[in-house]
């Protein structure tokens, strides 16, 4: 499956350092890890008089943190672990299809947004917002302006004064991901209270598949850039709608990268935790909550801290272990030049 | 507003729905209106709520908020009032070599400024633009000195931007290095591509209390190591710079797979002929890596710094759970100083922090991709 | 024992609460197991007995206070009672979020309401004269001392701050566990973020407040200046830099959670806590058994006075409440966990809460939750440390136990104990400006004067910013200063 870059086969010596190499990062990576796993096999006594390394050699391994969080906790464990679960898997997808359609757009379609619609776009948020809020001084709208202007700034400077690409727009996408999490997380929690699905699944998937669909956009558009226009072409010659192009032809030819996208969505939502925190309150609370309550005023439960992490980790890991070959042929991000 | 590029003129079978008809002229539309419309609806209309409450004051009375508007005020206690030096940075005196790279940069943005005027891509809104990134990009290599000087301290500004180009200064050179050795044919290559990508998939807070079991040094598993060195004594969180190299260690730990696999896939992308006509000609493996893979993956590379440097900008699990932004204000990022400030709901002052850190990375990040980034994919 | 205690006191309350049927109330507080596991244990034998269904919420410790007042800001309302600290409560009593308890409390007669600590029924439940609150927990701060270090050095228990730091100097670099390593004089968990800005409130406190709980330590109750540029907290400042030195290496980053595994592991001489010290001490794996005493705080000889600006050498009239011409101002640091009402919440849901409060409060439960380490519920009724029994069938000694109840009781008695600042804001005063300040003093990147400088302006910049007429009417409500 994997073509070699080096070509001819390393020297011996070469083969060696490179070994090396990776046994080094290996130990780098796995080190930590391994920590954990001998810390969730710990009685807080142990940690608090350590350090100890190797189980059955110099302590005496015990499941009891094991015991109080799969037993014990049983339901509490389970609720989060589920709730990670159904938001992080639906959010993936519901943020992969959507961002697949966008990028798909954004690489077979021409798009002439004109800055003058803009404008008027612009425009008419700010009389919305004046005539919402009567009464506001004048230099906050001046802000609001500003805030805007600075947004289209980039692709302004560079377009003006014609209308704005494609690439703009996927630049504009992407810079939605530069938005710290904090700025927008309150007026998102208002919104979330009046919908009234604060502290509900739902909640947290809208948000994560926001958040993540510009990354979805990027990764895939690159992608959908290096399969050939003619299967496609012939295909509408007969007739096919595009959306029957883009259904059964395009996404057919895009699995890995599909596939590579969407474990890293799922990541980056199976493991957030700020948003999480501000927008669940109980029933809908996650797995990394879980793992940062473990510090409380009798200071960090190691010991359960380090169970939940193992507990997290272990599906992503079989996971990636399952699509590790996707992985590699599904991120062709930026190999597309110009 | 847009037209289908990819069958222009071909006309489809004109069918007995009209919904249908239209749905298939405007395709580009409907495939792109979804992820627009959610975009303007939860990072849009968002920050403008919450540009007004940067301006604002809340405080609780009866019967739910009172939002009281105060104008600049969250943004001058900043940049000027109580947490100027928190928040800035304590300005000391340069020192000769500080003010020599001060003017290194200078002079390095005044030759890129005549070669662009001398360039054929000359135009005079170019000119205009690059005379005001560079004059901001050498005032803050002057306000990075001054903060950095001896009897200078850096705010949390500065921290927030050392954690970004070190960290990624870092992870991509690891990220690079161990793409290139795992593309070689070497057994078991597979097995080491998987374990390095493992950091990626833990959860940041958990990874900030790995890194503090890591680093204690009463019960950590570093303790007898530091003991042999005689250092039982020194604490590297306690110390300003051993706590944010801690930080920056832990983020090029978790992030250097990122780096890592995207680079690999990227290698791995490249078509073989390349390759052997290289061979053929005799060209040596350094040869090989610096004339023939590096131009074919500078493209790529400069997509992931793009998307790190805005990822990391964000920096808030780690310093929060590793250092709790100590020893002082030493490791302390803008997400988490903006973080502190929600968390006793002075939500004007935190959102004000929020916006600065937006428009700090907004600079850079446009200033990247309009003058490096472009120009990387062109390569 | 204790089962049967609990058997019996649900068949009670059985018959005096079974009109809670169908009932679904919303518990807040914090990620457990302590509190939240005796809150989920009693709760459920409250259900058993009452047809009520209570569901204990658990959020991060350090988000409670935002998750809290952001539900019932926005109208959210998801929790019906809340378990959390007093020292937040006047943020929820000023706009109205917390139901008056007065009433109930006079009717309850199950509470013994008289055998509350003093100090929690008058200061700590209570804002201005009406009751908000149900003690679950007593919080103050004590210095715990090794006895088996001490004998050996010769030295008494810390009477005053300078007993203290002679005392962690002594015994700095000593091994006190037997592994051969040197361990540490002193261990306050002084990272940022954590306690420290309590523990600095338990040490100024000594030069600070001399004439009682209702003098206040945080500001003038006339002008509401901030109290913290004078010769007083300087001292304060300066003992909390130079203990540093007879810390662990990294104690910058500890917080309690770390130095109380220090502590249990044998590591250290002397440590500044809450009561959770003296049930740690006794649990499985601690190598103090024993060997762990508790002193009230310790004092100083001398005193601040504010009339003239300088620090004196206590007198009769100055300190009134001094103890062998030693002021002693144990700090009621936090509150102690306690329970309260959601006034948005529907009448019988609110009977249910307060039904609920008022079971675990009783001397029935309470008695037997404070002896365990892992409920994290220190002592807080007469009863609890008059009578060592319960705590020698938890597995203290005899010794250990007179130390431990007897320097609570003399805390609690104290006429002079210093109360939590309880303005409303509190936490952009202390979590942001004092611990902001203390954490740069420790780090070094500001002097005493600077910090001092700092905490001043951060405050008076934050009252002058919250209306310095409304927090100084809340400032007296708290310390029952009449007008």
């Amino acid at each position: 499956m994997f073509k070699s870059r080096g070509f001819d086969k390393p020297s011996v010596f070469s083969q060696l350092m490179s070994y090396l190499v990776l046994l080094f990062w290996s130990f780098v990576v796995l080190f930590p890890i391994y920590w954990v796993f001998t810390t969730s096999l710990k009685l807080p006594f142990q940690v608090d008089s350590g350090p100890y390394y190797i189980p059955f050699i110099d302590y005496k391994p015990s499941l009891e943190s094991w015991k109080y969080i799969l037993v014990d906790l049983r339901v509490d464990t389970l609720r989060p672990f589920y709730n990670t679960v159904v938001v992080s898997v639906v959010s993936s997808v519901l943020a992969l299809i959507i961002g697949a359609t966008a990028a798909y757009g954004l690489t077979r379609f021409q798009y002439r947004p004109r800055l003058s619609g803009i404008f008027l776009f612009i425009a008419l948020v700010a009389i919305i917002m004046l005539g919402s809020s009567f009464g506001v001084p004048w230099y906050l709208m001046l802000i609001v302006g500003i805030v805007l202007f600075f947004f289209l700034l980039g692709p302004l400077m560079k377009r003006f004064p014609k209308a704005l690409g494609n690439n703009d727009i996927a630049f504009w996408l992407i810079s939605q991901r530069i938005l710290p999490p904090i700025v927008v997380v309150i007026p998102i929690y208002v919104m979330f209270q009046q919908l009234k699905l604060l502290d509900t699944q739902a909640a947290l998937i809208i948000t994560y598949m926001a958040v993540n669909l510009p990354i979805v956009v990027w990764l895939l558009r690159d992608y959908f850039v290096n399969i050939p226009l003619e299967l496609e072409e012939s295909a509408r010659v007969d007739g096919a709608s595009p959306y029957r192009v883009f259904w059964s032809i395009v996404l057919p030819l895009a699995v890995p990268g599909l596939v590579a996208t969407f474990l890293f969505v799922l990541v980056f939502a199976w493991n957030e935790y700020l948003l999480a925190l501000f927008l669940s309150k109980a029933n809908a609370q996650t797995m990394p909550l879980l793992v940062a309550a473990q510090n409380n005023t009798r200071g960090p439960q190691w010991w359960y801290m380090s169970v939940y992490i193992l507990i997290m980790i272990i599906p992503v890991i079989i996971l990636a272990i399952l699509l590790e070959r996707y992985i590699s042929r599904g991120l062709l991000v930026g190999a597309v030049k110009g | 507003m847009n037209q289908s590029i990819s069958n222009p003129k071909k006309q489809l079978e004109p069918g007995t729905n009209p919904l249908f008809n239209w749905l298939n002229r405007h395709a580009g539309l409907v495939f792109i209106l979804p992820s627009v419309i959610i975009v303007l609806a939860l990072s849009i209309f968002p920050l403008i709520i919450s540009a007004y409450l940067s301006l604002s004051r809340l405080k609780f009375v009866q019967g739910g908020l009172e939002i009281k508007f105060v104008g600049f005020a969250n943004f001058r206690k900043l940049l000027l009032g109580s947490e100027r030096k928190h928040f800035r940075g304590d300005l000391g005196v340069l020192s000769i070599w500080q003010w020599l790279f001060v003017a290194l940069v200078v002079a390095l943005l005044i030759y890129l400024l005549s070669r662009y005027i001398r360039s054929q891509e000359f135009k005079i809104g170019g000119l205009i633009y690059r005379i005001v990134v560079f004059s901001i990009l050498s005032w803050g290599s002057y306000y990075l000195m001054q903060n950095l000087s001896s009897d200078g301290r850096p705010g949390t500004v500065v921290v927030t931007l050392i954690y970004v180009f070190v960290g990624l200064f870092f992870q991509y050179f690891i990220g690079l290095s161990l793409a290139l050795i795992t593309t070689q044919k070497l057994p078991g290559r597979r097995f080491f591509r998987t374990i390095f990508l493992l950091p990626m998939m833990i959860t940041p807070v958990g990874i900030g209390y790995t890194f503090r079991m890591l680093t204690d040094t009463s019960k950590g598993p570093f303790k007898p190591i530091l003991r042999a060195f005689g250092l039982e004594e020194y604490s590297w969180v306690s110390d300003p710079w051993g706590a944010r190299w801690a930080v920056v260690i832990g983020d090029v730990w978790q992030w250097t797979p990122f780096v890592f696999i995207i680079l690999l896939a990227a290698i791995e992308g490249l078509p073989n002929e390349l390759f052997e006509a290289a061979h053929v000609d005799g060209a040596n493996r350094w040869q090989i890596f610096w004339n023939i893979t590096m131009p074919q993956i500078i493209p790529v590379s400069a997509t992931i710094i793009l998307i790190r440097m805005i990822e990391a900008f964000k920096i808030i699990d780690l310093p929060n759970v590793l250092t709790f932004g100590g020893p002082g204000t030493a490791t302390e990022s803008l997400t988490l100083q903006s973080f502190f400030n929600w968390r006793t709901l002075d939500v004007g002052g935190s959102a004000a922090i929020g916006y600065m850190l937006m428009f700090i990375s907004l600079f850079i990040a446009t200033s990247y991709a309009n003058l490096i980034y472009q120009k990387l994919r062109r390569f | 024992m204790k089962k049967l205690l609990a058997l019996l006191a649900t068949l009670i309350m059985g018959a005096a609460f079974a009109q809670y049927d169908g009932v679904e109330i919303n518990i807040v507080t914090f990620t457990g197991p302590q509190i939240a596991e005796p809150l989920q244990r009693h709760g459920a034998e409250f259900a058993a007995a009452t047809g009520a269904k209570v569901n204990v919420i658990t959020v991060p410790f350090s988000d409670l206070y935002q998750q809290i007042l952001t539900d019932a800001a926005t109208g959210t309302n998801s929790y019906d009672g809340y378990l959390f600290a007093p020292q937040w409560m006047v943020d929820y009593i000023v706009p109205g979020y917390l139901e008056d308890l007065t009433p109930r409390v006079e009717a309850d007669s199950a509470l013994d309401w008289e055998d509350v600590g003093p100090f929690f029924r008058d200061f700590s439940a209570t804002y201005d004269g009406k009751i908000y609150t149900i003690p679950l927990d007593g919080d103050f701060q004590m210095v715990y001392y090794r006895t088996d270090v001490l004998d050996e050095l010769g030295m008494e228990p810390p009477a005053t701050w300078d007993d203290y730091l002679a005392i962690a100097a002594a015994a700095d670099g000593k091994d006190m566990n037997g592994d051969g390593e040197a361990d540490y004089g002193s261990c306050i968990g002084k990272a940022r973020n954590n306690q420290g800005y309590w523990f600095i409130t338990s040490i100024a406190s000594a030069w600070i407040q001399s004439q009682g709980t209702s003098q206040g330590a945080f500001f003038d109750t006339e002008t509401l200046e901030p109290l913290v540029k004078n010769a007083g907290f300087q001292k304060a400042l300066e003992f909390y830099v130079a203990s540093t030195e007879f810390g662990p290496p990294d104690e910058l980053n500890l917080g309690v959670g770390d130095t109380r595994g220090l502590w249990t592991a044998g590591r250290c001489a002397l440590t500044l806590d809450w009561g959770d010290i003296g049930t740690l001490a006794i649990s499985e794996g601690s190598q103090v058994n024993g060997k762990t005493g508790a002193v009230i705080l310790p004092g100083s000889t001398e005193v601040w006075n504010r009339e003239t600006g300088a620090l004196e050498t206590c007198n009769d009239e100055l300190c009134p409440y001094h103890v062998g011409g030693i002021n002693h101002a144990p700090f009621a640091a936090f509150g102690g966990w306690s329970g309260a009402v959601n006034a948005a919440a529907s009448d019988e849901k609110k009977d249910a809460v307060y039904a609920l409060f008022s079971y675990m409060n009783q001397p029935a439960q309470s008695n037997a939750d404070v002896t365990v380490g892992a409920t994290g519920m220190n002592p807080y009724r007469t009863s609890q440390f008059e009578n060592n029994q319960a705590w020698l069938d938890a597995g203290m000694s005899q010794e250990a136990a007179d130390s431990y109840l007897g320097a609570i009781k003399d805390s609690l008695n104290s006429p002079n104990m210093v109360l939590d600042l309880r303005i409303p804001q509190n936490q952009r005063y202390q979590q942001i400006v004092l611990d902001t300040a203390l954490a740069q003093l420790l780090a070094g990147e500001i002097d005493t004067e600077e910090a001092m400088e700092q905490i001043y302006d951060g405050w008076q910049e934050i009252t002058d910013e919250i209306g310095r007429d409304d927090q100084l009417a809340a400032y007296r409500a708290t310390l029952g200063v009449e007008r």
